[in-house]
């Protein structure tokens, strides 16, 4: 009986300091996870201006969501944003990262010139980026009207836009995805290259069946990451383009946050993130399928 | 039953609400405790200079109540400065730059105190402003949050010299003159393949309120008067509106106004584009920054086929007292202050902006303002053929989806204009059914 007693106690202090030890992260949890959660579910059966009491609107918010036509719009962008960019980044990140790994010199250097615009301010290379692309008196027009090219409308044609932020946003990134491929370069095995090597493959041959075939993980976890980072485009367009030309670099996000902080619709808001976030949770299922078949295969 | 307690009570209650009312005299004695009012003026330049000028001299005036003049802080729009100040409770007393479009958001909130409990509301305020415009600005709830205060009709200027170097010499009264004379006046004078001189230019930029200076005005001046809603019903799909869109979608199509937007300073006053849309608060800065420039002033162009007034939008503000101060019967003398028949001189000459007062073209006061100053007779006279903002829900998202239209159907010639028009009002009404 005294040693059950015994037990018992050395339990209950060690659930006590167990408890004080996770607390911190229950704490953040419950404030900035499960909080905003339960609220955001609340909200989207409400109308909310965040000034005058809360309004119980039933389904009208999802009723408005599928007669929007600038939702089905900012979802569209989101995916041509994803489109352009998630292969841009990784050709420019793996075609860097393999000139980094085979160069001798000053390595370091430019390893670090690549991964500088990755830990400066988002807003200031996107205002840096917005002189560079100015139409009229934009550094690149500048120089394309010098060689007698005509100008790009980089930010102002509805067909252009999302491209050139595309590219900004590819810029700004692509020092991280250098270092994860560098990583990934270096993990492989210098014997399969002399081996190759012996057996005659070129350069080429040995990138194509050596090279990338050993970076698959790395490519599927860039793949994932940028998407995870290109559904929360938001400064971007925020920024240089406020959406537009004619919604063309409206992303969800910012469709989001503009119903949220600009028309102060947080119950319309609510509902469109958790509609976001099914077709988030939709691609991010998608893509574990795809990587399960390839662990598989 | 004894009525002695009774009477001592009323007594209390009636001497406790005697001490209450200050009236002039009061406000006028020695301060025992000082009142503190704060006031937001717009936070343009001249509109501040004036606050600055008028609370001087109330304080002088008023010892015991002391008035502290804050420029309405700088953000994206008044209008949401304002609402985070309802929600967070930091409202100042008095703002003078009460747009009547959101009036509707400020009320829901319980921002505003309405104004005609004070039982000298009505006779001051229709002293100053004709009882049916004075209707105009009444509440859904039938009261009045809000004292007219001033207009500024939004007109068409022009730059005289550049009509007079591209050989213009009439001001384009329709759609048909504005691109003929738009056709001469655009041109690239340095021959280095760039335009200098634009007929015309808009922000392209889908900013809800720039609409209110190229599409609204434009809507009321094509419709003879119409606004937006109807008995809360959205009205504006029709063939005003579409002449509208097509007449902007000709001057961007024909290259008349560009398709960007100018960065290092106002094309207009650097003299790169020959008509600006806009309000008598221009007058007074052409006269500071570019003073040799010679401008006129003229009603909007309307469609080729339109007949009598030409009637334009008037970016109304006027003046409120929040619901939050602790001082409402100060704060109302202070409201009267401002709106004295002096102090609208003082509006005209500081801010030349213009007082909503019946009497502006025929009392004594103003007249050797107008002598001085013709260009604003101009203003004055338009003033009678404005119309301001209906008052509805989400205006503001209302305005975004035009804008959004006006981009699609006049910018970039997207969508035919009448699409465009249909898409707006389709987009208009949904919202307004989501708000019901």
């Amino acid at each position: 009986m005294k040693r059950i007693v015994t037990i018992a106690l050395s339990l209950k202090k060690s659930d006590s300091a167990g408890f004080w030890l996770v607390s911190p992260y229950l704490i953040f949890f419950l404030l900035f996870v499960a909080y905003p959660l339960v609220f955001s579910f609340i909200l989207m059966f409400h109308r909310w201006d965040i000034v005058t009491p809360m309004e119980w609107v039933g389904l009208k918010n999802f009723e408005r969501l599928f007669a929007d036509p600038l939702f089905f719009k900012s979802i569209f962008n989101t995916f041509v944003f994803l489109l352009v960019h998630i292969p841009l980044q990784i050709i420019v990140a793996l075609t860097l990262a393999v000139l980094l790994n085979s160069a001798t010199k000053m390595r370091g250097l430019f390893r670090a010139i690549y991964f500088l615009p990755v830990i400066v301010s988002g807003v200031v290379v996107t205002i840096l980026w917005q002189q560079l692309y100015a139409f009229d008196y934009g550094v690149l027009n500048t120089f394309l009207t010098s060689i007698g090219l005509p100008r790009i409308p980089w930010l102002v044609d509805p067909d252009v836009a999302m491209t050139s932020i595309a590219v900004m946003a590819t810029w700004k990134n692509v020092g991280i995805y250098i270092v994860l491929f560098l990583v990934g370069l270096q993990t492989i095995p210098r014997e399969l290259y002399e081996s190759a090597s012996i057996d005659g493959a070129d350069t080429r041959k040995q990138f194509f069946y050596i090279t990338l075939p050993m970076l698959n993980p790395t490519m599927v976890m860039i793949v994932v990451l940028s998407t995870i980072g290109g559904f929360s485009l938001f400064i971007e367009p925020f920024v240089m383009t406020g959406g537009g030309p004619m919604q063309s670099t409206l992303s969800a996000t910012l469709y989001i946050y503009n119903q949220a902080f600009y028309f102060n619709h947080m119950g319309y808001a609510a509902t469109l993130g958790f509609v976001f976030a099914l077709i988030i949770l939709a691609v991010v299922l998608l893509q574990r399928k795809l990587v399960e078949t390839e662990s598989v295969s | 039953m004894s009525d002695g307690p009774f009477l001592s009570l009323l007594a209390i209650v009636c001497l406790a609400g005697l001490a209450c009312v200050p009236d002039e005299k009061k406000l006028g004695e020695s301060p025992s405790s000082v009142i503190q009012l704060t006031y937001w003026p717009a936070p343009n330049q001249q509109e501040v200079q004036l606050a600055d000028s008028l609370v001087r001299m109330w304080n002088r005036m008023y010892p015991a109540v002391q008035v502290r003049v804050q420029p309405i802080p700088v953000s994206q729009s008044t209008e949401e400065v304002l609402l985070a100040a309802i929600a967070a409770e930091t409202t100042p007393d008095i703002c003078s730059n009460i747009w009547p479009g959101a009036l509707h958001e400020y009320t829901k909130a319980g921002g505003l105190l309405p104004l005609n409990q004070f039982a000298d509301f009505d006779s001051t305020a229709t002293l100053r402003t004709p009882r049916e415009l004075l209707n105009t600005f009444r509440s859904e709830d039938g009261q009045f949050h809000q004292m007219p205060w001033k207009t500024n009709p939004v007109m068409m200027f022009y730059n005289k010299k550049l009509f007079r170097e591209a050989g213009v010499d009439r001001v384009p009264r329709t759609y048909s003159e504005y691109l003929a004379i738009g056709a001469r006046v655009t041109r690239d004078i340095d021959g280095d393949g760039r335009i200098d001189v634009w007929m015309g230019e808009r922000d392209i930029r889908p900013i809800w309120w720039q609409r209110l200076f190229d599409f609204y005005p434009f809507y009321i001046a094509a419709s003879g008067g119409q606004t937006l809603f109807r008995q809360s019903e959205v009205v504006f799909d029709n063939d005003a509106a579409v002449q509208v869109m097509a007449f902007f979608r000709e001057c961007y199509g024909r290259k008349l106004f560009p398709l960007t937007f100018f960065q290092g300073g106002d094309p207009f006053l650097l003299e790169r584009k020959a008509t600006h849309f806009g309000g008598p608060w221009n007058i007074a800065t052409i006269q500071k920054l570019a003073p040799h420039l010679e401008f006129g002033i003229a009603p909007l162009p309307v469609p080729d086929n339109h007949k009598g007034q030409v009637y334009t939008a008037g970016d109304y503000k006027n003046i409120a007292i929040f619901s939050n101060t602790r001082h409402p019967r100060e704060a109302w003398e202070f409201v009267k202050f401002l709106i004295k028949a002096e102090h609208d001189l003082l509006l005209l000459q500081i801010a030349n902006q213009i007082p909503l007062r019946g009497d502006l073209l025929t009392n004594e006061l103003f007249a050797s303002y107008f002598r001085q100053n013709h260009a604003m007779v101009t203003f004055a006279e338009q003033a009678v053929y404005t119309r301001g903002m209906d008052s509805a829900p989400d205006l503001k998202e209302i305005f975004d989806v035009i804008s959004q239209e006006y981009e699609a159907g006049a910018v970039y010639g997207r969508k035919s204009p009448h699409t465009a028009v249909q898409d707006a009002a389709r987009r208009a009404r949904m919202i307004i059914r989501w708000n019901q």
